[in-house]
């Protein structure tokens, strides 16, 4: 058992942000991230949908605008 | 409680630290946050991907927060405004903690789902939101290694929790 192994924390830039959001929503969900984005915002997809929902929807920018 | 920090950067690198250190008692999954120096609070803060637990039977974690640097009496500090902590099993979602008090959703308040097969009257329960308090990240990950049966990764790992709840 490893006692001293720290996680790596990776610092991304907005636009490397939006990238992994894409790259998630089309892994889990069959969709862009402007897609899933534009569909959640218009209440065509609820935050409890699924679990991928839910993890997707927290990736996005909270105060709901881009940084 | 350990004191604040001098800075709100510092505030964000002490909490940036204390959580990967947390999540390693779990996993080797890479943790990713947003920008803090470019972009607006709340700031961000995940797992890079579902994290599959050493455990004897198919559990994986999802971790995503949002947070904010505040000044209180004794320096800068991290506070949670928002999370998504899920524990799943066989492909399928066994338990979660949700509190998003911004955006769509008008469940504002923190709460969790539980999977089950009950339906009350037509509503199905796993979809129903159970009020909680605020959830901390620790004591999910308390919960996977002492009563679901996932395998610490780290032996001090008692000790990162309690390191993680002294904020």
């Amino acid at each position: 058992m490893a006692t001293r192994t720290d996680n790596q924390v990776r610092e991304l830039n907005p636009e490397e942000w939006a990238q992994r959001v894409d790259e998630q929503a089309r892994k889990y969900l069959g969709m862009s991230g402007e897609e899933f984005e534009r569909r959640l915002r218009a209440g065509e997809i609820d935050i409890d949908d699924s679990p991928a929902v839910t993890r997707l929807a927290m990736m996005l920018p909270p105060n709901g605008t881009r940084k | 409680m350990a004191p604040g920090s001098r800075t709100p950067a510092e505030a964000v690198e002490h909490y940036r630290g204390r959580t990967a250190r947390l999540l390693a008692c779990l996993t080797n999954e890479h943790v990713v946050v947003s920008a803090y120096h470019t972009a607006d609070p709340p700031h961000q803060l995940e797992l890079s991907d579902l994290a599959k637990l050493r455990a004897p039977h198919p559990l994986r974690l999802s971790v995503g927060e949002h947070y904010e640097a505040r000044e209180e009496a004794d320096g800068w500090r991290v506070e949670i405004v928002g999370y998504n902590y899920a524990i799943e099993h066989e492909g399928g979602d066994l338990v979660s903690y949700h509190w998003h008090p911004t955006g769509e959703s008008p469940i504002t308040w923190p709460h969790m789902h539980v999977s089950t097969d009950i339906h009350v009257g037509e509503r199905w329960f796993g979809k129903v939101h159970l009020p909680t308090g605020v959830v901390s990240l620790e004591r999910v990950v308390a919960l996977a290694i002492t009563e679901l049966g996932a395998k610490p990764l780290r032996e001090d790992w008692e000790r990162l929790i309690a390191e993680a709840a002294d904020r």
